[in-house]
């Protein structure tokens, strides 16, 4: 079944990268992933939608990583999804119109355009965009490039001002003797 | 010495301050550094030059596994690091606080295909609990920190550091009071008291209630906990190819292993009882059989400290998430002392219908030497002799070794068990012999193992490690592969005959003393001549070449259902 996780990760080189290896190991399906900064420095929030069997084992295994910070399910909960997608259109001039009203009636804008090609940019559900795609595929050779699903619980905790551990300020080896 | 010190200085003082007194590799190019500062400290910071670093990496495992510290292992960049993998994946399946130090290619060429440049840290990505790449001298110590906190905290684990050549060569006035800031990871901190509650409440109210004990009670040092607990109610103990030693064999309560060769009244004990409690353990499919037929009428309590391992493979009634010894107190403190007597007679009858131990390898059609015979000789030194540890490698010694010996004492039985990397134990033992130089180290090992890493005794002969006692239970076959083949593939033995130098000449070859073995009344001598001769000694024992490993759960079937005994011809 899929799910959709938001986590967030410390932003080292290499955190995402074993999010994606420990999900790929596992034998999951991921099928999208965004990420980006979040509110607090040093940490990104991610958005992940995998297939799992076992959510609850797939966010254990995920909270081993030392960089992930924290993972919530909220498939089942009160939540918003977004995602952006650019379209570029290959129509020539006379069918330009045709797109237009396409893009209006979707809510969508066009950003761009060449003398072959026109970019329309749509911010909505997935399902949406999905739905604007097929309509404009039918004007012309379309190339799409989606940004994965964002997803934000309605609810939830007031954010942490940062992410400073339990033990951050214990000062390490300052007992240590003996070494000149 | 100056305030100032090179990046490889700062590395050998950080191990230093994280109490490391040995370590194994081999050196090259781009661990030069590290090795060249490594001279100075060598009055307080030893190292073992090995033969291969896949031997360097078992090593450090027998000493972390031994002892219960971190063990240490250091190759180069390249084919010295792709050298560690094996030992690395051994350590992250078997749970072994493990650090493991290589060096790589400078900066300025990283990403280059440089000379012996391998991107190790995406290697061992998912087979480390966490690994790191310096690049800035000034890093050190605070990835050492981190490394080895990591390393041994909560669930152990192996842990890699990358360093970069000019990080090493680097000069710096190294600030050591740095402060661990690893907020992604928090052992566990306290217990659910209701999951404690319930749990005793669970226990109290069994009428079949059976403890299973993983290696999770000794790395927790709960095994008088474990004692207390299990005589306080009663309660019949099994122990796993890892727990074994968390809980004394020759006490009333301890029935044995469970599992694939596990015994047939642990199994049926398993598949009968009502309560099962689990310490430590991972329901390993080598325990469970098809885990969906395993304890089917059993609630089961499981403490863990791995939350991510509750639920796995086996469902839960009650989870405890935390640390074994804390729990067992807390459990202590609320239940109730009782008795499970009806029920352990029960066990016990089955267990006496089923020919305990060894009349499964005595074949009556032969007077070759049987392994059992060597088994039954080693047993009764190691448990009137005390003072040993015993490292076994993977295979059919390793399960006999399991079955046949008496084991009395935590960490001292040593095995590859979730990877089963042949090749684990004459290193490992290595490791331990350095580790306890005043106790008697055997390896009972394959003929198949040993040749996969015998090279090391090469380095116990150049260390002057004397308390190695090598015991190769040889068949001339890959005698576990064997064993199926004729179970299971119509007797087509593809690929597993095996043949091997004179091992006791080999033996002499590199400096020790080597005996081949191969009568039945010349065990006994052989193993009390190898204890008692002051150096590592390799005895070849030329078993029975077809014998089996019984009972047995074949592949894919429940727990309940074994093969006991060879099917008639």
């Amino acid at each position: 079944m899929r799910h959709t996780l938001i986590a967030l990760v410390e932003d080292r080189p290499g955190a995402l990268n074993r999010v994606l290896g420990l999900l790929r190991g596992r034998g999951l399906g991921l099928h999208s992933i965004a990420v980006g900064d979040s509110e607090t420095p040093g940490v990104k929030r991610a958005t992940v939608l995998v297939d799992t069997e076992s959510v609850e084992q797939t966010i254990k295994q995920l909270n081993r990583l030392i960089e992930v910070l924290e993972v919530t399910d909220v498939t089942n909960a009160e939540y918003v999804v977004r995602e952006t997608a650019l379209v570029k259109i290959h129509a020539p001039e006379p069918r330009r119109d045709e797109i237009k009203t396409v893009a209006d009636v979707f809510g969508a804008r066009i950003v761009g355009s060449s003398p072959q090609t026109v970019v329309v940019e749509m911010t909505d559900t997935p399902d949406r965009l999905g739905e604007m795609i097929a309509r404009v595929m039918a004007i012309g050779a379309c190339e799409t490039m989606r940004s994965g699903s964002l997803a934000m619980a309605l609810g939830g905790p007031t954010p942490r001002v940062n992410a400073v551990s339990e033990d951050a300020t214990r000062v390490w080896w300052s007992q240590a003797d003996g070494i000149s | 010495m100056t305030d100032e010190r090179t990046g490889a200085q700062v590395m050998c003082e950080a191990l230093m301050r994280e109490d490391v007194e040995v370590m194994f590799g081999i050196p090259g190019g781009a661990i030069m550094p590290f090795y060249h500062a490594m001279w100075e400290y060598r009055d307080r910071l030893r190292h073992v030059l090995c033969r291969h670093e896949q031997g360097a990496g078992h090593a450090a495992e027998g000493y972390a596994r031994s002892t219960g510290k971190p063990g240490v292992c250091v190759a180069t960049s390249g084919p010295g690091a792709t050298n560690l993998v094996t030992p690395i994946a051994n350590a992250w399946m078997d749970s072994t606080p493990l650090v493991a130090i290589t060096g790589q290619v400078s900066s300025a060429v990283l990403g280059k295909d440089a000379f012996q440049e391998t991107d190790i840290t995406g290697i061992t990505l998912p087979i480390t609990k966490h690994n790191y790449r310096v690049s800035r001298a000034e890093d050190l110590p605070s990835v050492f920190r981190e490394a080895f906190h990591i390393a041994r905290t909560g669930r152990p684990g192996p842990v890699l550091i990358d360093v970069t050549k000019d990080a090493q060569q680097a000069r710096l006035v190294p600030d050591w009071n740095v402060t661990l800031n690893v907020p992604g990871f928090s052992a566990p901190v306290g217990l659910d008291p209701r999951a404690i509650r319930e749990a005793a409440r669970i226990l109290a109210g069994a009428s079949k209630p059976l403890i299973l004990a993983g290696q999770g009670v000794i790395i927790s040092d709960a095994v008088a906990e474990l004692r207390t607990l299990a005589e306080r109610t009663g309660i019949p103990v099994v122990t796993t190819l890892h727990g074994i030693g968390a809980f004394p064999e020759d006490h009333p309560l301890s029935i044995g292993m469970p599992g694939m060769h596990g015994w047939v009244h642990v199994n049926r004990a398993i598949q009968d009882c009502d309560v099962l409690l689990c310490i430590g353990a991972r329901f390993d499919d080598r325990v469970t059989g098809k885990a969906s037929t395993f304890a089917p009428r059993a609630s089961v309590i499981h403490i863990d400290i791995d939350p991510s391992e509750i639920g796995k493979n086996v469902k839960v009634a009650v989870a405890i998430i935390g640390d074994a010894r804390a729990a067992l107190r807390a459990l202590i403190e609320l239940i109730p002392p009782r008795d499970a007597a009806i029920w352990l007679r029960n066990i016990r009858e089955t267990q006496a219908t089923h020919q305990h131990r060894q009349p499964y390898l005595r074949r009556p059609d032969t007077t070759e030497l049987m392994p059992h015979d060597v088994y039954a000789a080693l047993n009764a030194a190691l448990n009137k002799r005390g003072g040993y540890r015993v490292i076994t490698d993977v295979g059919q010694h390793q399960m006999w070794a399991a079955q046949l010996i008496e084991w009395r004492r935590p960490r001292t039985h040593i095995t590859s068990g979730g990877a089963g990397t042949m090749g684990f134990a004459v290193p490992a033992a290595m490791g331990a012999a350095i580790a306890h130089p005043d106790e008697t180290i055997w390896a009972i090992v394959g003929d198949g193992g040993f040749q996969m890493t015998n090279q090391e005794l090469a380095t116990i002969g150049q260390e002057g490690i004397k308390n190695v006692k090598v015991a190769i239970v040889n068949n001339g076959y890959l005698g576990m592969v064997r064993q199926w083949q004729q179970l299971f593939e119509g007797r087509r033995y593809s690929g597993t005959p095996l043949t091997g130098p004179s091992f006791a000449g080999l033996a002499e070859a590199y400096g020790l003393r080597g005996f081949t073995v191969d009568r039945i009344e010349d065990a006994e001598e052989a193993i009390r001549a190898a204890w008692d001769h002051d150096g590592s000694v390799v005895l070849d024992f030329r078993v029975e070449r077809e014998a089996n490993v019984f009972p047995l759960v074949p592949p894919g079937l429940s727990i309940g259902e074994m093969i006991t005994r060879e099917a008639p011809a």
